[in-house]
């Protein structure tokens, strides 16, 4: 039987906090993202700000959204 | 355990949903993950529910093989701003409960506060440990014996036997009398801090204790750099907006408590 898998992960910084509980993210590769809040992020009342480093994983469907998966510490 | 619960079409695709741990839920598109749902338990005996999907189909298909394995009533969070999800949970059922405000809450401005009498603060990190531990289990026994944790928006987190005071370095105690009778826990997040819980004994309250818990507190984190704290509080608090909006904190976003019972 086949491992199921994610879509892909990638490291990103978040450049702005937008309306609809959305984030823009903007990725490693230099590529921006429009990245939601993960069940878990919001379970543990992270807060996500301008600047934070996160990893998000991408959309599967689109490339241009993701979602915030963890919130780096530093 | 890896039971199959249900078939659904989404663009074009066939989604499987597959529990795939007790409390894990998984929705495969051929052999990839596109949609993911948790149920965990709070320590105040309540069950609360996750969902993360790319499609609202999937969302649904996930809500309802959860909704089927699993005993009512149960919850969720929701950012009030978040008008999808909002409605994926609104359409599997779900009403909100509560509202919780976040308070963003500068640090500067509220400048020296009188203490109350016989009242003296001691900084985050400098309570003793057992005093806390104590005061922690008063405060606690004072809100199960009265509104209780689940009219409260700070996450009650309980460690080995059932402690909750986790990091006793978080905290600031006020004392009177050589007696704790209020705590306020606070973690600095790099720019802003949180305020995750300020209580005071029952019968130490209306006499500025909280105030003065919050001022001494805000003005270390000024001290520090940090310009902004923030903290959620529950709509139906009284008290607790009346101290807040008291000292110039002014609403962000809220969240939503929904349950389906």
């Amino acid at each position: 039987m086949a491992t199921a898998t994610g879509g892909i992960q990638l490291e990103g910084t978040v450049v702005e906090c937008l309306r609809n509980a959305t984030f823009r993210v903007e990725l490693q590769n230099g590529h921006k993202v429009l990245a939601h809040i993960s069940g878990k992020i919001r379970k543990n009342y992270i807060k996500i700000l301008p600047y934070d480093r996160v990893l998000v994983e991408m959309s599967p469907y689109d490339l241009t959204r993701a979602r915030i998966l963890y919130r780096y510490r530093t | 355990m890896n039971s199959l619960h249900s078939f659904s079409g989404v663009d074009e695709h066939a989604v499987v949903v597959t529990r795939v741990a007790e409390r894990h839920w998984h929705a495969l598109d051929d052999d990839l993950v596109v949609g993911r749902g948790e149920a965990w338990h709070r320590p105040d005996g309540r069950t609360f529910l996750s969902i993360d999907a790319w499609h609202g189909p999937v969302f649904d298909r996930l809500a309802d093989a959860m909704l089927a394995d699993l005993p009512r009533p149960l919850y969720t969070v929701v950012d009030e701003a978040d008008l999808d999800v909002t409605s994926h949970w609104e359409r599997a059922g779900f009403m909100t409960r509560r509202r919780e405000w976040e308070y963003l809450v500068p640090t500067a401005g509220l400048g020296r506060v009188r203490p109350s009498p016989g009242v003296r603060i001691v900084a985050v990190g400098e309570a003793e440990e057992g005093p806390l531990r104590t005061l922690d289990r008063v405060l606690r026994a004072e809100v199960e014996a009265t509104v209780g944790w689940q009219e409260l928006p700070a996450e009650v987190l309980a460690g080995p036997d059932g402690d909750t005071v986790l990091d006793p370095s978080k905290y600031a105690v006020a004392v009177h009398s050589d007696q704790y009778v209020g705590l306020v826990r606070v973690v600095p997040v790099r720019r802003q801090a949180r305020i995750g819980l300020i209580a005071v004994r029952a019968d130490m309250r209306r006499r500025g204790v909280a105030r003065t818990l919050l001022a001494q507190v805000l003005g270390s984190l000024h001290g520090r750099g940090i310009e902004l704290a923030w903290a959620e509080v529950n709509e139906s608090n009284g008290a607790a907006l009346a101290l807040f909006e008291g000292i110039g904190a002014r609403r962000g976003s809220s969240n939503l408590e929904l349950v389906l019972g």
